[in-house]
């Protein structure tokens, strides 16, 4: 499309395009192109720096680090994507509601403020508390903690949008409220939406690496790389590979999907308030 | 004033809902407090002592009564004031929120300003992807790669905690560290805004027409460009500081920072309930007071905004 | 013009690290800094059982016995001597007549007479006041005389009079302080004196002046420093760059990985206790599905790689456990070490073959309808996180299936007190088999800290003639047999015993680890802080 066009106009975004989809490529196919089990762990070969048959080394239970990459980039992509799908699901519906009657806007803003003002670490450590630590604990958490911050954007452009001839007229018709909201206003609110979901994926995977430092991620021995990176920083000054290779993982692809972010955004309406 | 009512069902909202979560998390203090090698007689009887039996709604009913008296109760695990240990552990977190906020913020406006006024070349280039960058690490890692180098092998800087008041050497010298931390995740966002901020403003209108006039371009800079660019930077900071308290939790972990993140924390695993509602309050309140006040801000830089 | 002010902002925030100032938090004169990783909740020591309670409570305070450093002589403490009555009922303690708490009032029998009661209080909440004996009576007869009454024999008694719970207190202080006596303020007659304590933070002592009644397993009964601090740093990372920056002197909580290396840096010296009882376990829950089947426990304790798993876990501080307690403790049963199977996953998968346990299409292995899959609990920390891994790992090659729950240290007591699990994972410290196989094998101490749910009518005989014989060879005995029977019915893995290490910086001389109750510095007697 044109919009494509215009992104790959840009090298740098380019480079971050092909980048992206080679990642998720990876890890789509990881089952197929690991080289081993994730969970098989071979005591003896525990630690050992990268070199030959190990390309990354090995982690301190010996398990191999390439295939550990693969399978946790694997997870860690799921758990944004669904976070951040679920979340700005959630409050994409909750944004819009509030942007188009006038009368839920207080409530439901002021149930938002609630949620954004909760701090959404102290959220994660109470839903693992419940649940036990886990995926499901994370997912949910990131969740929840998106949902505020969706609703917010989709409001802003909402209301905007409300503003506008097109939907006066399409009232003036007679066009019923369901239809207004899902054929016209919607697809006016997506290019905010769009933008912001491709930051936040970024955000939402630091936020899981922050609670698997405190221990809430994916649990043993699920590979994951927030989980995977603050498991190694014990190790940081002795293998450093085993923290630095899912860190530097999480840099590539928070950096690729923050730039292609910022391209879209560039792309579609370089005057977005983020 | 109207904001600042507004506030009020938002704080209660916040309390609620910390309320009800600690409720379903299934920790039980007494059991916590009785320790591993207690017999079930022993941890019922301090179960009793704490009365944590009581119909739910009459708890929170009463909580709330307290609170409004002033009394945010003690600790059930060791007994202590909530007051005291909040009033110990706001002050550092705070200093360490400032640290931060000092100097990424005013590093981010200028990165962004000179990114701005070189765009498209590559000092624009270097300063994104440097921003972009600085937000794409985990904030542990970057906290342990500097107590490393810094830290240990360079012995430039302390590590182990709060040195003491910020007006002291000690202190100062002992906050580096973990506001740099801390702060790095701000640059980024704050430039980046900034950036795009100016480079809406600088083709604006009365800009144009400062030039016009003939105006020096620092005066244009300064008085026209950046006033407004600043709007939505300062929204921006006012979202990002729920941000900043996510990663303080980590940072203060690190350096042994004696802030109320890691008092939280604890709070809510061991299922204290009056200590955890009071870290919620005051991390809540922080979060709801600087949205007030960046809305305040809103209308001193752009009067057409009514407070 | 932006770049004019961006280098002086630059050139504004280098300054400060022109000037080394890492040593300005280190190295305060005369002062002893402990690093740790954990802080406690409370300091009353009747009231706590955390090590890290005990650490700070054996400074602050002392104990009528002591321990010598092979962990099983019982030596002087407050009392000089005691002697025994024939039916082994009643002790009586003679005490010292030169001891002071930290506010200069004697100390006399009355004080210990307090202490002691207020411990075995049911309303003091004590979760360890078993550890007193079934106690008849406990009277002063003279200012430096108590007369120690029990209803049955309770040879272990001055043993556990030397741990910290029974340390003796101001009655005074407590009264006054109530609820917060250690927590905002405590007065005891230890080398130390309480001077702040920052919850997570600093626990401050100051020397306790005219101080000279430390244990005589020391050179010196006196304190040498005029301070000690306790910090808390919770990182691993920190604390260890920590102490070797010079910021703190002394710790005993060091990651085992990085031991090694520790051992070989100029400047720090290690010492290490070899006789240090603290052990880590598999236990798993009798009655459960799939672990109920004695046959099914016997191979997964073969099927457990017991010494890679020491290996590549402790990285070399931590033995594989061959028996159930350590060697050296006192009353071990060498003949119940050979009970014990050892390393052999063949053996492993034929013992379930034969117990008709027959691989699934999953390669999880199913008896009458029942999948050889139940969870395992434990506390998450670095070694339980990856001995759950390995030994999740090995049981999967036999085709058993472990689901593994860690939760955090808090969460955990609770999770562990419940019914939900098939095994969990444990660490403990003991002094004695009596002490070990008594907190976890009685019938009356389901469901905790007997979260095996192991009931049994012998072993429970063979406890209580234990504790309340006379004779040390009849308790040998009892105890011989509880361990002989637990080991055969494969009640639990035993996985690990730990090492004891304390680093200390150059600085600092005299550190000696000991080991009692799992504290590496005992009472902070015989050290002395250089320069």
């Amino acid at each position: 499309m044109r919009l494509l066009r215009r992104l790959l106009r840009d090298p740098v975004t380019g480079v971050a395009l092909v980048l992206a989809a080679a990642i998720i490529l990876a890890a789509l196919l990881a089952p197929w192109i690991a080289p081993g089990d994730p969970a098989e762990n071979d005591l003896s070969l525990a630690m050992q720096p990268p070199g030959e048959g190990l390309l990354l080394g090995a982690d301190d239970q010996g398990r191999d680090m390439v295939t550990r990459l693969l399978y946790g980039t694997r997870l860690t992509l799921v758990i944004g994507a669904v976070s951040v799908g679920l979340g700005g699901g959630i409050g994409a519906a909750l944004g819009l509601l509030a942007g188009f009657y006038r009368r839920l806007d207080g409530v439901i803003m002021r149930c938002m403020d609630v949620l954004l003002s909760f701090p959404a670490i102290l959220f994660g450590l109470a839903i693992a508390a419940i649940f036990g630590p886990g995926v499901l604990a994370v997912v949910l958490a990131l969740s929840v903690a998106t949902v505020p911050l969706t609703a917010r954007i989709v409001r802003a452009s909402a209301s905007v949008e409300m503003g506008r001839d097109y939907i006066e007229a399409a009232r003036a018709v007679g066009m019923g409220d369901r239809r207004l909201i899902w054929r016209h206003l919607a697809p006016n609110c997506m290019s905010a939406l769009v933008v912001f979901a491709t930051l936040r994926f970024g955000q939402v995977i630091l936020l899981g690496a922050a609670l698997s430092f405190l221990g809430l991620g994916a649990q043993a021995p699920t590979a994951e790389l927030g989980s995977m990176a603050s498991q190694g920083r014990t190790f940081l000054f002795f293998a450093p590979h085993i923290a630095v290779v899912p860190c530097a993982a999480i840099f590539i692809v928070v950096l690729v999907f923050n730039v292609l972010g910022d391209a879209l955004r560039d792309a579609l309406d370089p005057r977005l308030g983020f | 004033m109207r904001r600042l009512l507004m506030a009020v069902p938002v704080l209660l909202g916040v309390l609620l809902v910390g309320f009800l979560l600690m409720q379903v998390v299934p920790t039980d203090p007494a059991t916590v407090r009785a320790g591993p090698m207690a017999t079930a007689d022993v941890v019922a009887a301090i179960r009793s002592d704490l009365g944590l039996d009581r119909p739910l709604a009459v708890q929170f009913a009463l909580y709330l009564g307290r609170l409004l008296q002033g009394d945010l109760g003690v600790s059930i695990i060791n007994n202590i004031p909530v007051a005291q240990e909040l009033g110990n552990t706001v002050g550092p977190t705070l200093e360490l929120m400032l640290a931060s906020l000092v100097w990424s913020v005013p590093l981010g406006i200028a990165a962004g300003t000179v990114a701005a006024y070189r765009r498209g070349r590559w000092l624009d280039r270097l300063v994104m992807a440097a921003s972009v960058g600085a937000v794409s690490v985990p904030v542990f890692f970057l906290g342990l790669v500097l107590i490393w180098f810094v830290g240990f092998r360079w012995q430039l800087l302390p590590f182990t905690g709060r040195g003491g008041p910020l007006w002291t050497r000690d202190g100062l010298l002992a906050i580096i560290l973990p506001a740099v931390t801390l702060g790095g995740v701000f640059v980024g966002p704050v430039a980046r805004m900034t950036r795009t901020a100016v480079l809406d403003v600088l083709g604006a209108e009365h800009v144009r027409t400062a030039r016009a006039k003939g105006l020096p371009e620092r005066t244009v800079v300064v008085r026209h460009a950046l006033r407004n660019a600043m709007i939505p930077v300062v929204t921006l900071i006012g979202l990002q500081i729920g941000f900043l308290l996510g990663g303080a939790v980590v940072t203060e972990t690190i350096f042994s920072w004696p802030g109320v993140g890691r008092l939280a924390v604890g709070a809510i695993l061991s299922s204290d309930f009056p200590m955890a509602q009071g870290t919620i309050l005051v991390l809540a309140g922080g979060f709801i007071a600087v949205n007030l006040a960046v809305d305040l801000i809103y209308s001193w830089l752009d009067p057409r905004v009514r407070a | 013009m932006a770049f004019k002010a961006m280098t002086i902002a630059a050139g504004l925030l280098a300054a400060p690290f022109l000037v080394p100032a890492a040593r300005a938090q280190s190295a305060p004169p005369n002062t002893l800094v402990m690093l740790r990783a954990y802080d406690a909740d409370n300091y009353d020591p009747a009231k706590s059982t955390a090590r890290s309670a005990g650490e700070v409570a054996y400074m602050l305070a002392d104990t009528l016995t002591s321990i010598d450093w092979d962990m099983k002589t019982v030596k002087p403490g407050l009392a000089t001597k005691w002697t025994v009555s024939e039916d082994g009922k009643t002790y009586t303690f003679t005490l010292r007549d030169d001891v002071t708490f930290c506010d200069g009032r004697r100390m006399t029998a009355d004080d210990v007479v307090y202490s002691l009661k207020r411990f075995i209080d049911p309303a003091t909440r004590s979760p360890v006041r078993w550890r007193a004996g079934q106690v008849k009576e406990i009277r002063a007869t003279s200012p430096t005389t108590v007369e120690y009454e029990l209803s049955q024999p309770y040879s272990e008694l001055p043993f556990q009079l030397a741990l910290f719970f029974m340390s003796i207190v101001d009655k005074n202080s407590v009264e006054t302080l109530g609820a917060n006596f250690g927590v905002q303020g405590f007065n005891g007659t230890g080398p130390f004196c309480w001077v702040s304590w920052t919850p997570r933070g600093d626990f401050v002592m100051k020397k306790h002046e005219g101080y000279n009644w430390g244990p005589p397993i020391f050179n010196n009964p006196a304190p040498q420093v005029d301070r000690v601090i306790w910090r808390v740093i919770p990182d691993d990372n920190t604390r260890l760059a920590a102490l070797q920056s010079g910021q703190g002197d002394a710790t005993q909580y060091i990651p085992y990985v990085m031991l090694d290396s520790l051992k070989k840096t100029p400047g720090l010296r290690l010492v290490n206790q070899p006789n240090y009882f603290w052990d880590y376990f598999l236990g798993f829950k009798v009655d459960k599905p799939a672990v109920n089947d004695a046959a099914m426990r016997r191979a997964i304790v073969m099927a457990v790689n017991r010494p890679a798993i020491a290996k590549a876990v402790f990285f070399g501080a931590g033995d594989p456990a061959d028996s159930y307690l350590n060697p050296q403790v006192l009353d071990f049963d060498p003949e119940s070490k050979a009970k014990l199977p050892g390393f052999d996953p063949v053996a492993a998968r034929k013992v379930l073959d034969e117990a008709g346990w027959v691989p699934g299409s999953d390669g999880i292995r199913v008896k009458d309808g029942v999948r050889a899959s139940f969870n395992l609990y434990g506390i998450s920390d670095m070694q339980w996180s990856r001995m759950s891994e390995a030994i999740q790992a090995d049981l999967r090659r036999v085709g058993v299936e472990l689901k593994v729950q860690l939760w955090d240290a808090t969460v955990a007591w609770g999770k562990l007190a419940t019914q939900e699990f098939g095994a969990f994972v444990m660490s403990y410290p003991y002094v004695s088999a009596g002490d070990a196989l008594s907190l976890y094998f009685a019938s009356a101490n389901t469901p905790t800290p007997n979260r095996m749910n192991w009931k049994d009518a012998d072993t429970d005989k063979w406890l209580l003639e234990a504790r309340t014989s006379i004779d040390p060879e009849a308790r040998r005995v009892a105890l011989a047999n509880v361990q002989r029977q637990v080991t055969e019915a494969n009640v639990w893995i035993p996985l690990v015993r730990e090492q004891l290490w304390v680093a200390s910086a150059r600085r600092v001389q005299g550190v000696r680890a000991h080991g009692i109750y799992g504290v590496g510095v005992y009472k902070g007697l015989d050290i002395t802080v250089g320069k």
